[in-house]
């Protein structure tokens, strides 16, 4: 139960195949700096015991039968799984990828292992991860990095679930649970080509999972397929009494046959109308603002060709404007590490996890050594990130505000959503910073939509060579479209989706994620849209178009269109002049590059002149000073507290820490705000 | 005051009995606790030096010591210390003074988890995953544990809020397992409440009559783990303590006497053992108080720009923490107040900083500047619900709340025409006990009335008497030490009211004397501590102690003895000293053994008698 201190050697067992374990030794005073080059690196543990299937007197009964029930027509995707390492398991160690727990053994297990556990599926092994789930390349481990599988090999897997994503792209496991914060599931699973499913927040019991930013935190899922998803999704989607956050049952199937019920109605219109266009009537969004300047060209014509596919299967696309997720970058890196900061602050090593040996408290504080010796930079950096922004000093400004961002980043998601969240009173919207190219529907405001579609991650993934020469900051960066949804709590399905042939490149995978994002409890509506998207077409030969039939539907139900509560599908989905649908990206050149450049970037134009867009999320509160917009962006990362000759050193005061940060993070202190 | 006998506090202290008051027994069985989360009991710390953490003094030089050394330095001093009622103002200086009051709630369960709260069982027994926090577990609120801390709430006059948050407040210590304490610190529970203190609550006479004190919210709070300090710098937790919840009381700084703020904290305390609030009193660590005091002169504003609880113009004020007895509180306040007048006066300035106070020192002690401050980084706990908090259960609340101290003093004086003192000390005794007995008097006394009405004040009087003093000097072998009457809160005893009703009622229907009464009742207390079935009547019966009045003969005769055992008076008497009458009359009157002397008849005799002398040497 309690962490008994490792003694002498602490066993890792790094493996791609069962067969070929490797032990490593580390001691206590030597943090070790292995990096294994052999495998994946994908698996922290794989000695997990399974103590229900081997001692099943001890379920209660009710838990005996529906694991008979449940266990004997179990998929055979499901009946071994693959857990990030900081979900807790007993009969193994949980570690968190970091230092400090390398040898804890949780005392109990995380709801949603239960829940696998009672439907029949074993736990495989525990999967390698960022430290704390903190990073997008799962580089950032105690027990080393994760690497891509040949022939990506020297690719990043994308983090902080990448050792999730490894086990599934190589085919150690079908299925496997990561956490998504603020795209630690979709990310990876976007970078090696798989399947990767965040819920909505509260859907799965967080419960015995180690909290990296509470608010955020949701349990993932990653697949080779959508289908393992679903039933996955459908067996650990429960409420847990013991998790305050888990939405109890009958507020969920409230939530979630509202979401449905939308769905069907529309669905099955267009069946009867056009069975071959299996998206008829759903209407696809694409947000202006996600078409960033940094965006790969391959993956914005992959985009384009995915909204094509949605169209040529009866979906209609809709330009939308999220104004405010420009802010939600920076508003995620305020908030996440705050919480962090507070999460980890239990870490000391006196209830368990591990202690630095020698005698710590030299200038009388317990833990400074062991917290110094048992993180890792980049925590330690998170963790000072977060003590900043919630310091009496900086909160007003950075904490506060931030939750402010917060919420206007839910009410965009609400406002472009067709069916309310369920969650928040619906409320009437402010239309004045939407982008002037989006047309109105009615007198209330642009169309409203089933879906959001875009791309998972800006770019194709980085080399690891690459990522190590980043800066924090810049890779921060590969969260960009992934942490609206999170900093909304909304759920999202990444999916892998062809590039263009033009766009492959030696060393670079023939594949980028697109993201579905969708209204919360959505969940089941999604991943089935997920899933039509996944499988081919059904059938091209009954010649219907999208065209024909769209113009058919209207011819038919002219009269009802006034009674529909969605605005009518005429005005949103005109045929032009031209005869074809309307393009997503209104004033777009087709022929040529369909989305304006001009348009780009967050619908702010001003800012496309100076430095990487990107460094802006970092300046969202400032005020226009007088200053130079360089001055702001000092080399990254330039004081960056580092380890080397103290390395239990961290800045003490708050002054010391707003230093560091500002000289690092490219963070600044508003003044007389 | 509300005093905790020794009794219920050794109970505690030994044995980890706690009295259970009222509202929360019938909760204690309704969920099995969480298992304790594991079989080691003790969980070690070693530091290598011997300074605590922030905030934390620790005092090594033994008590008595200590105490000793500090009488020894005020004698060499030689300076007398001045009464604590001369040293409450100051002419040229205002004192202001808020204070933070902590208490322990009477609940059955953790603030956050389902362990059972317990006070000294074995240590490690009643923890929880999440009281340890282990990694991955999450908190429960247990809404039982709002009951006492809105009963607090409403006996101290506060609005409740519909909707509180809980924060985390952050720092680094042994004792905090999670490395934060959730509190409320931007949305507490209850707001704006308020606290009136009488004269009879030991304010300080300048506050006159009565005085109100602003309470500015009251906020729920986690405990830390105990400590429990080992030779060697070894420091052994105990988690059974941690996550206990607290209720932090905050006043407005409208305190401007020493006497008046130890009155409030006294008061805080009273009032919520009344409504059942709170486990135990100060004495006994279940309630602490942090002070914060200022000064500033009282005929300039220019020095003083701070403010504090939307109060302005105050000078800097300095915070003394921990202060753990009602005296510690008025002694501290005097002796900050002091060094701070003097620092100003020799030009210094105040510095806002954390200050200390040992019992029995004559000056506070400086434990940590601003700069050493810990910023607490609030942050609102993202894994806890709002708290709403309906009408319906303040209403319920408020209607079963009972009668409050103040209103039941003030019943007993009014109605029942007993001196403050004499209620408050009925309302003290016996944890509400003496106060029901008196009312179970008082009804028997006016059941056995011949007239129908008879003046309560007068019986409320004689009753009172009886209940308080009479019985309050009984002593036997075989009582108790601590409560001899055996005096439940309920209001019985060994006495039954009816006895006692019947043997007042025979007193002042003049059937038996004082003294008799007297003796007939340390007879029914003997008999009540052995189990013997007494009736006063049957007492007075069988010893035959019923009042015959006496004869004029016998009246004469006793006179005459004492007349002449006392010539020298009578001479003086003659000589015209008229005023020695009364000295033979208290001799008639001690001449019989049963007292049945009426000393309005003996006067007469004496009188007449002496004139007879007169005649006859005239």
């Amino acid at each position: 139960m309690l962490q008994r201190r490792a003694q002498g050697a602490t066993r890792i067992y790094l493996a791609q195949e069962k067969a070929c374990c490797k032990l490593f030794y580390t001691t206590d005073s030597q943090p070790a700096e292995q990096q294994p080059q052999d495998g994946i690196n994908s698996f922290i543990s794989t000695d997990v015991s399974n103590p229900e299937l081997e001692f099943p007197k001890c379920l209660a009964q009710e838990d005996a039968i529906s694991l008979a029930k449940t266990s004997s027509n179990l998929q055979p995707s499901l009946q071994s799984i693959a857990v990030k390492d900081n979900i807790a398991t007993v009969g193994s160690r949980t570690t968190c990828g970091s230092g400090i727990l390398r040898e804890y053994r949780s005392p109990f297990e995380a709801g949603v292992v239960r829940s696998l556990r009672l439907h029949g599926s074993l736990v495989c092994g525990k999967t390698n991860m960022d430290e704390f789930g903190m990073g997008s390349h799962s580089t950032h481990s105690f027990f080393g990095p994760v690497s891509n599988a040949w022939p990506l090999d020297k690719l990043s897997v994308g983090g902080s679930s990448g050792g999730s994503a490894a086990a599934v792209a190589s085919g150690q496991c079908s299925v496997a649970l990561g956490t998504d914060t603020g795209g630690s599931v979709r990310l990876p699973a976007a970078y090696t080509g798989i399947v990767g499913f965040k819920p909505s927040y509260g859907a799965i019991s967080r419960w015995g999972v180690i909290p990296y930013a509470n608010s955020m935190d949701t349990v993932g899922i990653l697949a080779s397929d959508v289908s393992s998803i679903k039933k996955a999704f459908w067996r650990i989607r429960r409420h847990d009494p013991r998790d305050p956050t888990s939405v109890a049952d009958k507020a969920w199937d409230r939530l979630a046959s509202g979401q449905e019920n939308s769905f069907r109605r529309r669905k099955k219109a267009g069946m009867r109308l056009a069975p071959a266009l299996d998206m008829f009537g759903i209407r696809i969004g694409v947000p202006l603002e996600y078409n960033i300047a940094e965006l790969d060209s391959g993956i914005r014509q992959a985009w384009r060709n995915c909204l094509d596919m949605f169209q040529d299967r009866g979906a209609t696309i809709v330009s939308i404007s999220l104004p405010n997720t420009r802010h939600a970058l920076s508003t995620y890196y305020v908030l996440a590490p705050a919480e962090a900061a507070s999460n980890l602050s239990k870490y000391d090593g006196v209830r368990y996890g591990t202690r630095d040996g020698s005698a710590d408290g030299s200038d009388g504080s317990l833990y400074s050594r062991t917290r110094g010796k048992g993180f890792g930079e980049e925590v330690k950096r998170r963790i000072l990130l977060g003590s900043y922004t919630l310091s009496s000093e900086a909160v007003d400004n950075y904490f506060l505000k931030a939750q402010k961002v917060r919420r206007l980043v839910q009410q965009d998601f609400d406002r472009v959503f067709a069916t309310p969240s369920g969650l928040r009173p619906p409320e009437q919207f402010d239309l004045k910073d939407l982008d002037e190219s989006i047309p109105m529907s009615s007198k209330l405001g642009p169309t409203q939509v089933d879906f959001i579609v875009c791309p998972t991650a800006p770019t194709l993934p980085p080399t690891l060579d690459a990522v190590s020469k980043q800066t924090p900051v810049d890779t921060y960066m590969n969260d960009v479209f992934t942490v609206p949804a999170s900093l909304a709590g909304i759920p999202a399905i990444s999916i892998p989706f062809t590039l263009p042939e033009a766009f492959h490149s030696q060393g670079k995978p023939a594949f980028a994620g697109m993201q579905i994002i969708g209204q919360y409890a959505s969940d089941n509506t999604l991943i089935n849209i997920a899933n039509i998207m996944m499988n081919p077409r059904r059938t091209e030969s009954q010649g219907q178009s999208a065209e024909t039939v769209t113009k058919e539907y209207h011819k038919q139900n002219s009269s009802k269109q006034e009674q529909n509560q969605f605005p009518p599908i005429k005005e949103e989905n005109p045929v032009s002049e031209e005869g074809g649908l309307q393009d997503p990206f209104p004033q777009g050149d087709r022929a040529n590059l369909r989305i304006r450049k001009i348009k780009i970037g967050f619908g702010i134009r001003k800012m496309q002149t100076k430095g990487p867009l990107i460094r802006k999320y970092f300046q969202p509160y400032r005020e226009v000073t007088s200053k130079r917009e360089s001055e702001h962006f000092e080399p990254l990362a330039r004081n960056v507290p580092t380890d080397k000759g103290n390395p239990e050193r961290l800045p003490k005061t708050d002054k010391e820490v707003s230093k560091v940060l500002e000289d690092s993070l490219g963070l600044w202190k508003l003044q007389n705000r | 005051m509300a005093r905790i006998p020794p009794s219920v506090l050794r109970r505690y202290l030994f044995g980890g009995h706690l009295p259970t008051g009222g509202c929360l027994r019938p909760l204690r069985h309704c969920r099995p606790t969480a298992y304790s989360l594991s079989a080691k009991r003790y969980h070690g710390t070693q530091v290598s030096n011997t300074s605590a953490g922030p905030g934390f003094p620790e005092t090594t030089i033994p008590f008595r010591k200590q105490l000793k050394d500090e009488a020894k330095k005020r004698k060499a001093e030689g300076t007398g210390k001045k009464s604590k009622q001369d040293n409450q103002k100051l002419d040229d200086w205002e004192l202001t003074v808020g204070i933070e009051i902590h208490a322990q709630l009477n609940t059955a369960r953790k603030l956050f988890s389902a362990a059972a709260s317990s006070i000294n069982d074995t240590p490690n027994t009643h923890v929880a995953l999440f009281d340890v926090a282990m990694p991955g577990s999450q908190p429960t609120f247990q809404k039982e544990t709002l009951i006492p801390a809105l009963r607090a709430a409403l006996a101290l006059n506060c609005e409740i809020q519909k909707t509180s948050r809980f924060d985390r407040k952050h720092y680094f210590h042994w004792d905090q397992p999670a490395g934060y304490q959730i509190t409320q610190y931007y949305e507490p529970f209850a707001r704006d409440g308020y606290i009136t203190l009488y004269a009879h609550d030991g304010i300080a006479a300048e506050d006159g009559e009565e005085v109100r004190i602003g309470i500015k919210q009251i906020q729920m709070e986690q405990d830390t783990a105990k400590t429990i300090s080992q030779p060697g710098d070894i420091h052994l937790l105990d988690f059974n303590r941690v996550g206990l919840p607290l209720i932090e009381i905050i006043t407005l700084p409208q305190i401007h006497h020493p006497s008046t703020a130890a009155a409030l904290v006294r008061k805080v305390q009273i009032l919520l053992n009344a409504v059942d609030a709170c486990v135990l009193g100060m004495q006994s660590g279940g309630l602490r108080a942090d002070v914060n005091v200022s000064v500033r002169r009282r005929d300039s504003t220019s020095s003083s720009t701070h403010s504090y609880g939307g109060i302005q113009g105050l000078g800097q004020r300095t915070e003394i923490k921990n202060l753990s007895s009602f005296k510690a509180v008025e002694d501290a306040i005097i002796a900050e107040r002091d060094r701070q007048i003097s620092v100003l006066e020799s030009g210094g300035v105040i510095e806002g900083e954390t200050r200390g106070w040992t019992i029995g020192s004559s000056e506070t002690k400086r434990l940590r500047g601003k700069e050493g401050e810990v910023d607490y980084r609030y942050m609102p706990d993202p894994d806890l619900a709002p708290v709403v908090i309906g009408e319906d259960l303040i209403e319920h609340l408020r209607s079963t709340m009972g009668v409050l101290p103040d209103e039941e003093i003030l019943g007993l004086t009014n109605e029942y025409g007993l001196t403050t003192k004499d209620a408050m000390s009925l309302v003290s005794l016996n944890e509400g006990g003496r106060v029901e007995y008196f009312m179970n008097v008082v009804d028997e006394y006016l059941l056995t009335s011949a007239e129908a009405e008879e003046d309560l004040k007068a019986v409320g009087r004689l009753i009172g008497n009886w209940v308080l003093h009479e019985m309050g000097g009984l002593t036997h072998d075989l009582a108790d030490e601590e409560n001899p009457l055996n005096m439940t809160p309920e209001g019985d005893c060994v006495i039954p009211a009816k006895q006692l009703a019947e043997l007042v009622r025979f007193l002042s229907s003049e059937k038996i004397t004082g003294r008799t009464a007297k003796k007939v009742l340390s007879q029914l207390f003997a008999a009540g501590l052995t189990g013997k079935e007494e009736t006063a009547e049957g007492i007075i019966e069988r010893e035959g102690l019923w009042f015959t009045p006496l004869s004029e003969a016998e009246y004469a005769q006793l006179a005459t003895d004492v007349l002449g055992g006392n010539t020298k008076v009578v001479e003086e008497i003659l000589a015209g000293k008229a005023g020695k009458i009364n000295f033979l009359v208290g001799q008639v009157m001690r001449a019989d053994q049963d007292g049945r002397v009426d000393a309005t008849k003996a006067r007469v005799v004496v009188v007449k008698l002496i004139e007879e002398q007169r005649r006859s040497a005239a």
